[in-house]
């Protein structure tokens, strides 16, 4: 009976609450609201903020194409392997105080489940034959190889900073990593962090491949490069991927820098005098909510303004730019941190 | 001592491999025979060698043979001896698994070869030559052992000297390999001439009292003897031209097994006979090399047109992060190395392998001239994809359990010493992890996936006894990286702990109390090792939320009903299922996808082309590298450490 | 499972994939004025979509000459199900001032089955996206009948 319960509760984990339904509707909520903030700065009316939710319905109800020269079962499997890959690594991204699986990944682990949608995607785009999508590809990965650099010297440089304040050496742990900032206050506030916080908003747009950082599927010039060849359902649900990634990436900048707003919640929450489950239904409520509003700050700010205000890049302009300008941030970030800034 | 304990078992397993060479000289006329032998001696070894895991790895128990008993006199090792610690048998095993599963694939694979009861001769003269080196307990041995492997491999290498470039290949592995060899008889003989024994045990613990300018610069020619054989940086060209002409199956033993020979023999230099040498200038030799193997050879794989030599640099550059993880010196950082370079001889072989049934249904490696195969060859495409993610650290594959634990022992060690030269090392190794799955997108689209040349449509299935072999290799890769914690458990922790236990290895061997009463206060005990790591990975459980996920998605799916999926059902040729041109048919497409990373080389177009020009093929310039690098390594040696 | 959510979506979210048949650029211009702020198809949902596989709605400019033809129909063909054809100007309906030209194939509906004609030479953005809504709801009532 218990391990039924059990199950059911994880189960829920899984599908409901953090995992895929909760990042299903924020993270179309997020693509709407960007298109709606692109438009309103073009001057436009721009799209209902429902629309991703419509693009979605309307693209299940296509017929799905095979072509001839595709390769059937990866075509079509790769899509689904790349929806689980990011509705699994929301569960390992705590939520402030709520984090449901903290022994299974560690930020460099989530380093490298970030790469598992993409991954899926490329493996998709390479087995429709398209010579479009393989061009597609071949930019995507270029794109992978220029964000993983600064990315990898953020989380080094949060892992140092964690780990010597807390006198531990190191520290990966996600759920550590938040709870030191429940006790000490929020990352970005230390001076050595600032910098890393600035490299990771530069990482944001071309981890999610947006403007200007999406050449991969430049629909002008290579036909939507990787998905080329894809309609319907499975078009749907990269679309859908692409969405739940933007929420996956910002939660995680949430997570690593401003950790430390949960532990406020928790404190208003017993300022105002309630105790018990529900307090904590009320504050757990509370974080989700301030959650969902960070993230739609942080989506406006580093996606939609950008791609606003921004023309499209070519690729080898973009591996430069992650390499110098972004690389730098983050080196200036774990210097500081190394030597205690 | 009966006939079949137990301490027999590393000479029988050494014996059986060159019993199989001589058998297969007289009989090896019938092919039934022929691999009934083969087979007995390579399975024989791996049965001999797990059956002594129990003792060995696990109880700690070291194995010390003396052939025909001649033990030590009067403190005198004159007998040639074995030795078998927990580092010799976790090498030992790596060894025999890969040369048994090669030999299975070699069944098939080299049917349509002339002189095939050679290419067994000297397949398993081979595989006792690494064995032997592995094994042994004595350091002339080890050079009688490295001398017969490299002329095993020489003539292997050349085997098919049809194929263009083959003897080519053979000449220059000849000339720069008898340079590593010879660097080694000289490096043993001035050690002989130092210390008058030519035990390890013994020498282990005589050198540290006799530390001097002439020790230095054995060590620096032991050093670079044993670099060539794992083809650490300036002799990667070797190893690019002897993959590209050898059959797969020989490619499985140079890359898994011989290179695996040469990081042995610098693990037994570094932590056993030159114990007591500076450590950290010797870190940082070690983990400057490996950084640099790492980083050079996979630019270089990304520069190939060729399958074979491909993998051929992301081998060296494989090895390359096993180096540098060895030359941290944490506890953490050698049971990474380890675990990487059992990986890596998994990982290669399987990708090896199917380069080498490409080759047998298309009889070409250029990847120009392939594609689209995993319509035709669909199990293979799988069990390349799974050596591909391997290789590239994808979770929850092998490659990524140990790299992940590199880069974990290299920022820790950078935290432990202050020194963020490691940390650096880290965004090295990560960076080349990226670059190699950039270079294994690019084979998979362009071997693979893509457009199927004229060429490949004869193309099919290649036969049961190959895919077998590879199947084995791919279970072996998903299995360690579904469960590091045992295999670093039961397998790289014991060898690990036994490179810091240079004291127990010297008492085994020479008797007990030898080493403290020589070495006096100097003598290692075996010091407390920590593998603490404070990253968390559990691959088992990850796997299983991404199972439970799919299935939930596939179920939506599928209960939705609204996933018309449309596929051509008749013959003739629709608009509608050909891909989209821009309107035109593909014959007149005019896209363009010939150089897949040219956003990565653009900007780096100035390094590329100066690597480019430094590899010019020739042998003259890749003997002088060797030669430079001999001396800088005495220079360094004499100066520094 | 969705299936009301489905077809309600499929007139919300048209994707326009457009083929220039040898027309003479004004149309082309007049639908991409058709996306800018001034009349912002875009709040209908409208978006331009790279491929003919994301497209629904497939918009055909110029007089169809021989040259473009074949490639106008597999590329019309390689669009999936529900789909619409909209003719924009007078060029693909009647061949407008080419018409009887040796090169000219036109008009469309010779060949396909055309859902929506927009007529002028070049059709006001307002003519356009009266069309296209037009086209939105034959691409429902396609969806409705599809099973």
């Amino acid at each position: 009976m218990l391990l039924v319960l059990n199950a059911l509760k994880y189960l829920a984990y899984i599908l409901i609450f953090p995992g895929f339904l909760f990042s299903f509707l924020v993270g179309m909520l997020l693509t709407g609201i960007d298109r709606k903030i692109v438009a309103r700065m073009q001057k436009r009316v721009g799209p209902p903020i429902l629309q991703p939710f419509y693009d979605f319905f309307k693209l299940l109800g296509k017929e799905t194409i095979v072509p001839d020269a595709a390769n059937r079962r990866v075509f079509l499997l790769a899509p689904l392997v790349g929806l689980a890959g990011i509705t699994v690594l929301q569960l390992f991204i705590p939520v402030f105080h709520f984090h449901v699986f903290d022994n299974v990944a560690d930020v460099i682990v989530i380093l490298y489940l970030l790469l598992i949608p993409a991954l899926a995607e490329i493996l998709g785009a390479a087995a429709s034959g398209s010579p479009y999508a393989g061009v597609g590809l071949s930019r995507e990965m270029v794109t992978i190889l220029a964000v993983e650099l600064p990315l990898l010297l953020v989380l080094l440089a949060v892992a140092k900073t964690v780990g010597s304040a807390m006198g531990r050496g190191l520290v990966f742990s996600l759920s550590t990593i938040v709870g030191y900032q429940e006790l000490h206050g929020s990352l970005i506030t230390k001076l050595s962090m600032i910098p890393a916080a600035v490299a990771f908003l530069l990482i944001i747009p071309g981890e999610t491949g947006s403007h200007p950082f999406d050449t991969a599927e430049a629909e002008t010039e290579i036909c939507e490069g990787m998905m080329a060849e894809y309609s319907g359902a499975p078009l749907g649900v990269y679309k859908l991927t692409h969405a739940m990634k933007i929420f996956t990436v910002v939660s995680l900048f949430v997570a690593l820098f401003l950790g430390g707003i949960g532990a406020g919640i928790q404190n208003l929450v017993a300022a105002i005098g309630l105790s018990g489950a529900f307090a904590g239904a009320l504050s757990l409520l509370l974080q989700i909510l301030v959650l969902v509003l960070l993230s739609i700050v942080l989506t406006i700010v580093c996606i939609s303004f950008v791609h606003a205000i921004t023309a499209r890049l070519r690729i080898e302009q973009v591996f430069k730019y992650y390499w110098t300008i972004v690389t730098c941030f983050a080196l200036v970030s774990l210097v500081m941190a190394w030597y205690g800034l | 001592m009966s006939f079949l304990s137990y301490q027999h078992f590393p000479i029988f397993t050494i014996m059986l491999y060159f019993l199989g060479a001589f058998l297969i000289v007289v009989f090896g006329k019938a092919k039934a025979l022929r691999h009934a032998v083969a087979f007995l001696c390579t399975a024989g070894p791996l049965a001999l060698l797990i059956s002594l895991i129990g003792r060995v790895m696990v109880h700690g128990e070291i194995i010390s043979y003396w052939m025909g008993n001649r033990t030590p006199v009067g403190d005198y090792a004159i007998g040639i001896a074995l030795e078998v610690d927990a580092l010799s048998l976790f090498f030992g095993l790596l060894v025999a698994t890969a040369v048994f599963v090669a030999c299975l694939y070699s069944f098939r694979y080299m049917e349509r070869d002339h002189n095939v009861p050679q290419y067994y001769t000297l397949y398993l003269m081979l595989a006792g030559g690494v064995m032997g080196l592995v094994l042994s307990g004595d350091l002339f041995n080890m050079f009688i052992m490295v001398e017969i492997l490299t002329f095993a491999a020489v003539a292997l290498t050349a085997f098919r000297n049809k194929v263009t470039g083959a003897l080519e290949a053979a000449f220059k592995y000849l000339v720069v390999g008898s340079i590593g060899s010879t660097c080694i008889l000289a490096g043993t003989i001035i050690l002989y001439a130092q210390a008058r024994t030519l035990n390890l045990a013994q020498l282990a613990a005589v050198i540290p009292g006799n530390f001097g300018v002439s020790t230095k610069l054995a060590f620096a020619l032991l050093f670079i003897g044993f670099c060539t054989k794992a083809f650490i940086v300036p002799f990667h060209p070797l190893a690019a031209d002897a993959h590209g002409a050898a059959p797969a199956s020989v490619s499985v033993l140079i890359s898994g097994v011989l290179t695996k020979s040469g990081i042995y023999g610098i693990i037994r230099l570094v932590f056993f006979l030159f114990q007591t040498m500076n450590l950290g200038t010797m870190q940082f030799w070690l983990v400057f090399l490996g950084s640099v193997s790492m980083f050079v050879c996979v630019t270089m794989a990304l520069a190939q047109h060729d399958f074979k030599r491909l993998l051929a640099f992301h081998s060296i550059s494989q090895i390359g992060y096993v180096l540098t993880a060895v030359g941290l010196a944490t506890g953490l950082g050698i049971s990474a190395g380890l675990y990487h370079a059992m990986n890596h001889t998994l990982f290669k072989g399987l990708l090896f392998l199917a380069a080498g049934a490409v080759l047998h249904e298309t009889g070409t490696t250029d990847l120009g001239k392939l594609g689209g195969l995993a319509k035709k060859m669909p199990h293979t495409a799988a069990l390349f994809l799974i050596g591909a993610a391997s290789i590239s650290g994808i979770p929850p594959f092998n490659g990524f359990a140990s790299k992940w634990l590199i880069y974990q022992a290299t920022y820790q060690k950078a935290a432990e010493t202050g020194n963020i030269g490691f940390a650096l090392v880290t965004v090295i190794a990560l960076v080349t992890s990226t670059l190699t799955l950039a270079s294994f997108v690019k084979v998979t689209q362009s071997v693979f996936f893509g457009q199927m040349p004229e060429e490949c449509k004869n193309a099919k299935e290649v036969p049961f006894g190959m895919r077998f072999a590879m199947g084995i290799l791919a279970l072996l890769c998903i299995l360690t990286g579904l469960f590091p914690g045992l295999v670093t458990r039961y397998l790289t922790e014991p060898a690990a702990k036994a490179a810091f236990a240079a004291g127990n290895y010297i008492n085994a061997m020479m008797g007990q109390g030898y080493a403290e009463r020589i070495m006096g206060a100097a003598a290692p005990g075996a010091p407390a090792v920590s593998f603490a790591s404070s990253g968390v990975w559990s691959p088992l459980s990850w796997l299983l939320l991404l199972m439970i996920a799919l299935l939930a998605i596939c179920v939506v799916a599928l209960s939705g009903k609204y996933d018309k999926v449309s596929v051509r059902s008749s013959k003739e040729v629709e608009k509608k299922y050909q891909l989209f041109y821009g309107g035109e048919t593909q014959s007149f497409s005019q896209v363009g996808g010939g150089d897949l990373f040219w956003g990565f080389k653009h900007n780096w177009r100035h390094y590329f082309s100066f690597m480019h020009d430094l590899h010019s093929g020739i042998v003259n310039d890749y003997s002088l590298w060797a030669v430079v690098a001999l001396a800088l390594a005495i220079v360094y040696a004499l100066i520094v450490l | 499972m969705f299936k009301k959510l489905i077809e309600e979506s499929t007139g919300k979210s048209p994707w326009l994939f457009h083929i220039n048949a040898g027309s003479c650029n004004g149309c082309d211009i007049e639908l991409v004025a058709v996306l800018t702020p001034r009349y912002d198809a875009e709040r209908l949902g409208f978006k331009l979509a790279g491929s003919p596989r994301q497209a629904d709605i497939v918009v055909v400019t110029g007089p169809i000459t021989a040259q473009s033809l074949p490639r106008v129909l597999r590329t019309i063909e390689q669009v999936p199900e529900p789909r619409c054809i909209v003719t924009m100007g007078s060029c693909p309906q009647s061949g407008n001032v080419f018409r009887g030209s040796y090169s000219i194939c036109g008009p469309l509906s010779k060949y396909v089955h055309v859902d929506v004609d927009v007529a002028g030479c070049t059709p006001k953005p307002e003519a356009v996206i009266d069309g296209l809504a037009l086209a939105t709801k034959i691409l429902q009532q396609k969806r409705r009948e599809m099973k």
